[in-house]
């Protein structure tokens, strides 16, 4: 008699993800208000202000949000009365979670979004846009680290992001 | 998928016919020539082996792993009234679908029993609530752990520690449902460490959190009866919480002085309640609780007394990483939290005159209360009507 032993098989703990897509939106280049949407970590309003003082002459409008949960719909509905968002900053976990998730809502709403990251979260965030169905949404990746750092060195670290922001506002 | 109720059964398995044992064997040894064997017999997996193969595949928290075989993860799905496939929902950040047969799986590896199913399944639905913004929880760089606290007599009944070492070691519900729900965030949410779970040192709260109040000690009402259950209702609550610091105090005979031993001990700069302000766990131990309610405190009075005291000042406090709202600041300090009912206050615990505190994520997360329910809506007196 032939005796065959045979292990049995394990399953897998790791999820199925849903197949998510939601359509992005262009920047009109002619744009006329801008929103710098600050969520208030230590050189976010740096530099967003460096940005709004070096994308022309633009109506900013300047809304806060709390940093590492959603922005309230009051926040979002003002920040959406600009043609186009730019949002700071993603340079820790949470953080770098709600900004790409209100920049999402920002889209879905219509209003196309630039979103500022720190390397060191860049790559989360993504694959966090992905996992939602925005694999294209703006991201642009500004040097970690910025918290603790000097006004001046923000500043040179936002002028190395400026041309590229440039470019997706397609205006310059 | 696992069926549920279905006798798991391989495909491989022998068939041979009456023509098939009669006919001329070339070997001698052989029952039948039908199949290549003549009897399979089914091992269970090497557990040393399968940790590390997931181990390797980042699919689990480090420590060893019961493997998930089919029969295993169907004794937990037998505990549940759910489909196997069913969304309970869907966990950021990688949107992992979380269902009945995913949940059983990581609870297979974690150690659960099968009547653990009911409680980790509902703690993993309490994550879906917006307040408690689990894809901020479970990204954050922040040293947060999911504590779990166990209410009613499902917490009895399946054995969950709320006296003398209830935080471990030492106790398989508390141990295993804990490591369960950490589990499922890894593999079902995505929370791998460094990939999508950023916390700068992790914490050991994140192997495993939970435990069940100690009712029967608590001289106030319990945490589910706060909330608006019946005792005779089960329930969980989930809550974002760093890591328990202890309060020794034994020598303090008034309320004040004792309730002042955790003020001071909880007003600390460097927690996230000190710029955002929200709520925060407070376990006092039986003899504490006795000491503040012999002295006339209510569980409301404890509150208020706690939220007046817990402070910190605006300078150290506002070193975070968000800035400090107008709205908290009282002169020249910030409550830790925004108001009474901020501080969750539960007895566990056993001899000694010992409470711990946890500290919260702040004003971006809340602890959700629900009670565990059967699908019809019916709130079970036992674990065994899930089986029904």
């Amino acid at each position: 008699m032939l005796v065959k032993v045979v292990e049995k098989d394990v399953m897998d703990p790791v999820a199925e993800t849903g197949d998510y897509k939601i359509d992005l939106n262009k920047v009109n280049p002619d744009f006329k208000k801008l929103t710098l949407f600050d969520n208030t970590k230590p050189g976010a309003d740096v530099i967003l202000e460096y940005l709004g003082e070096n994308l022309g002459n633009t109506e900013v409008i300047r809304v806060k949000k709390p940093a590492g949960a959603p922005a309230t719909q009051k926040q979002l509905e003002t920040a959406a009365m600009g043609e186009v968002v730019i949002l700071g900053l993603g340079d820790c976990g949470s953080c770098s979670s709600w900004v790409i998730l209100d920049a999402i809502r920002l889209e879905k709403l219509g209003v196309p979004t630039i979103s500022i990251c720190s390397s060191s979260f860049s790559d989360f965030s993504h694959e966090l846009a992905k996992a939602h169905g925005a694999e294209n949404l703006n991201i642009v990746t500004v040097n970690h680290p910025i918290a603790g750092t000097k006004t001046s060195e923000i500043q040179d670290k936002t002028r190395q992001i400026l041309s590229l922001i440039r470019k997706l506002l397609g205006n310059f | 998928m696992v069926q549920k109720n279905k006798i798991v059964q391989s495909d491989d398995v022998c068939a041979c016919s009456i023509e098939g044992l009669l006919e001329e064997k070339n070997d001698e040894n052989r029952l039948c020539n039908s199949n290549p064997n003549d009897v399979e017999v089914f091992v269970d997996p090497d557990p040393e082996k399968i940790s590390q193969k997931f181990y390797l595949k980042r699919m689990t928290d480090g420590l060893p792993i019961i493997p998930p075989t089919k029969d295993r993860v169907l004794k937990l799905l037998n505990y549940t009234d759910l489909n196997p496939d069913e969304t309970i929902t869907v966990l950021p950040p990688k949107m992992g679908i979380a269902t009945p047969e995913k949940i059983a799986i990581n609870s297979v590896m974690a150690g659960c029993l099968p009547q653990f199913m009911p409680v980790v399944l509902n703690c993993v639905k309490s994550l879906s609530f917006e307040k408690f913004n689990i894809a901020g929880i479970n990204a954050t760089t922040h040293p947060v752990a999911i504590c779990t606290i166990l209410n009613g007599p499902l917490s009895r009944e399946i054995g969950a520690g709320s006296g003398a070492g209830c935080f471990g070691p030492g106790n398989l519900a508390n141990a295993t449902i804990g490591r369960a729900l950490r589990l499922c965030m890894i593999n079902i949410a995505g929370a791998v460490p460094g990939v999508g779970d950023h916390a700068t040192m992790g914490s050991p709260a994140k192997y495993s959190f939970a435990f069940g109040e100690n009712e029967a000690e608590n001289p106030w009402e319990s945490l589910s009866v706060e909330r608006g259950y019946d005792p005779s209702i089960s329930t969980s609550t989930v809550m974002a919480v760093e890591a328990p610091q202890n309060v020794n105090d034994h020598r303090s005979k008034t309320a004040e002085d004792l309730l002042d031993t955790i003020a001071k001990t909880a007003s600390t700069p460097g927690c996230n309640n000190s710029h955002v302000p929200g709520e925060f766990l407070l376990i006092m131990g039986p003899e504490h609780a006795k000491t503040v309610y012999n002295h006339g405190f209510s569980k409301q009075d404890v509150k208020e007394y706690l939220h007046e005291n817990c402070i910190v000042e605006v300078d150290l406090a506002d070193r975070g990483g968000r800035k400090i709202e107008d709205e908290w600041i009282d002169g020249d300090h910030v409550h830790i939290t925004r108001s009474p009912e901020d501080i969750v206050l539960v007895v566990a615990g056993g001899v000694g005159r010992h409470s711990m505190i946890c500290h919260g994520f702040g004003t971006s997360s809340e602890s959700v209360t629900l009670p565990i329910k059967l699908k019809n809506g019916i709130t079970p007196s036992t674990v065994e009507d899930f089986k029904k």
